[in-house]
């Protein structure tokens, strides 16, 4: 009797820690969802922005409609990375470049804010816009100390509003590279 | 019965406790202690501030912006943790970047800010600073180093991290 309840709850504690390792939310007040990965202390973040809220963002930054199109019609994410560590040892460090997604049997990068920025000209676009960019958009590289460090910021993912792709995520944590993929994720489109 | 009521308890605690955000964030310690850049800025009145101006003293310097949510979200905590250090000998600076004094002044209608607020334009202190997102906030000791960075929002009114900057002093 004793060990059936000792197996239950042995049970009930890892069914918890592979619920957390990946989940999906639909967020209830903006009905937009949430993707969230959880492993070995790093958290990842992953939340629809609808087209339109990215479109009014850089418009009020200076961007004008074209571009702002350009960008919000690019499957763009409110994404936040966390270390959650108490190890004082424990540092999490980020590269988009290592990031990848898949899309009909295509491997593709993805869009980089250096890769937009290079696009620009100072005719198109000045020199506050380009700040706000930068500092709106998720780093491409970036390091996460323990003692509580996140940080967020907007990453393009490409796709047209609508598509559907698979992540491929990679971190480091000190020296072992992990990585996950995040499949099925939806690009929304404009409400 | 009991036995395994008090073990559910306990791994249900601890589970809890994995999943969740450290209630404890404070900040890293930055061993090798850089000295930081000084920076020359207006303040919401025209006033010109430079970083040696508070030399001797510990500083608190947020970098932020209006539009950036865990901004918004640490920041009445910042001005909760200013009532709390004012009359400590502790300066504390929140660095806008990239928008003007009436967008600042629109904001601080609803997110009052009692301590100096810097505006950095053009992105010249920030591009110098080493700085990946809004918000960092960095602490700098009364020689003008920089001793502990915070990337991301943080309580700034708990007793545990303010500590840290009094015992700068």
């Amino acid at each position: 009797m004793k060990i059936k309840y000792f197996s239950l709850l042995i049970g009930l504690l890892f069914i918890q820690v592979s619920y957390a390792d990946i989940s999906k939310t639909v967020l209830p007040e903006s009905k937009l969802i949430e993707w969230k990965l959880i492993e070995d202390n790093f958290e990842l973040k992953l939340v629809q922005r609808l087209p339109d809220q990215t479109r009014s963002f850089f418009e009020g930054r200076g961007f004008s409609k074209n571009i702002t199109n350009n960008i919000a019609n690019s499957c763009v994410f409110q994404t936040i990375g966390r270390n959650n560590s108490k190890d004082k040892q424990q540092t999490i460090h980020v590269s988009l470049k290592k990031w990848f997604i898949k899309i009909d049997q295509q491997r593709l990068p993805i869009k980089l804010k250096e890769t937009w920025d290079k696009q620009w000209n100072d005719e198109q676009v000045n020199s506050a816009s380009r700040l706000a960019f930068r500092w709106a958009t998720f780093p491409t590289e970036q390091s996460f100390e323990p003692n509580g460090d996140y940080n967020w910021g907007m990453i393009s993912f490409g796709p047209q509003p609508g598509s559907v792709f698979d992540l491929y995520i990679e971190w480091q944590s000190n020296d072992q590279t992990k990585n996950a993929w995040i499949k099925n994720i939806m690009c929304p489109k404009d409400r | 019965m009991k036995f395994y009521i008090n073990l559910l308890a306990f791994l249900t605690g601890l589970l809890f406790t994995a999943n969740a955000h450290c209630a404890d964030m404070l900040m890293t310690p930055l061993t090798d202690k850089p000295p930081a850049i000084n920076f020359k800025l207006q303040d919401m009145d025209g006033k010109i501030h430079q970083l040696s101006d508070y030399k001797g003293q510990p500083v608190i310097i947020n970098f932020w912006a209006t539009w950036c949510p865990p901004c918004r979200e640490e920041l009445p905590s910042m001005n909760r943790g200013w009532a709390k250090i004012k009359s400590d000998g502790i300066a504390m600076i929140a660095i806008n970047v990239g928008e003007d004094e009436d967008t600042i002044f629109t904001f601080t209608g609803d997110y009052p800010i009692d301590f100096t607020v810097l505006l950095d334009l053009s992105g010249e202190v920030i591009n110098q600073w080493p700085i990946k997102g809004l918000p960092t906030t960095f602490v700098i000791d009364p020689q003008g180093r920089i001793v502990y960075r915070a990337i991301g929002g943080r309580q700034w009114d708990a007793e545990e991290l303010l500590n840290l900057v009094r015992a700068l002093k």
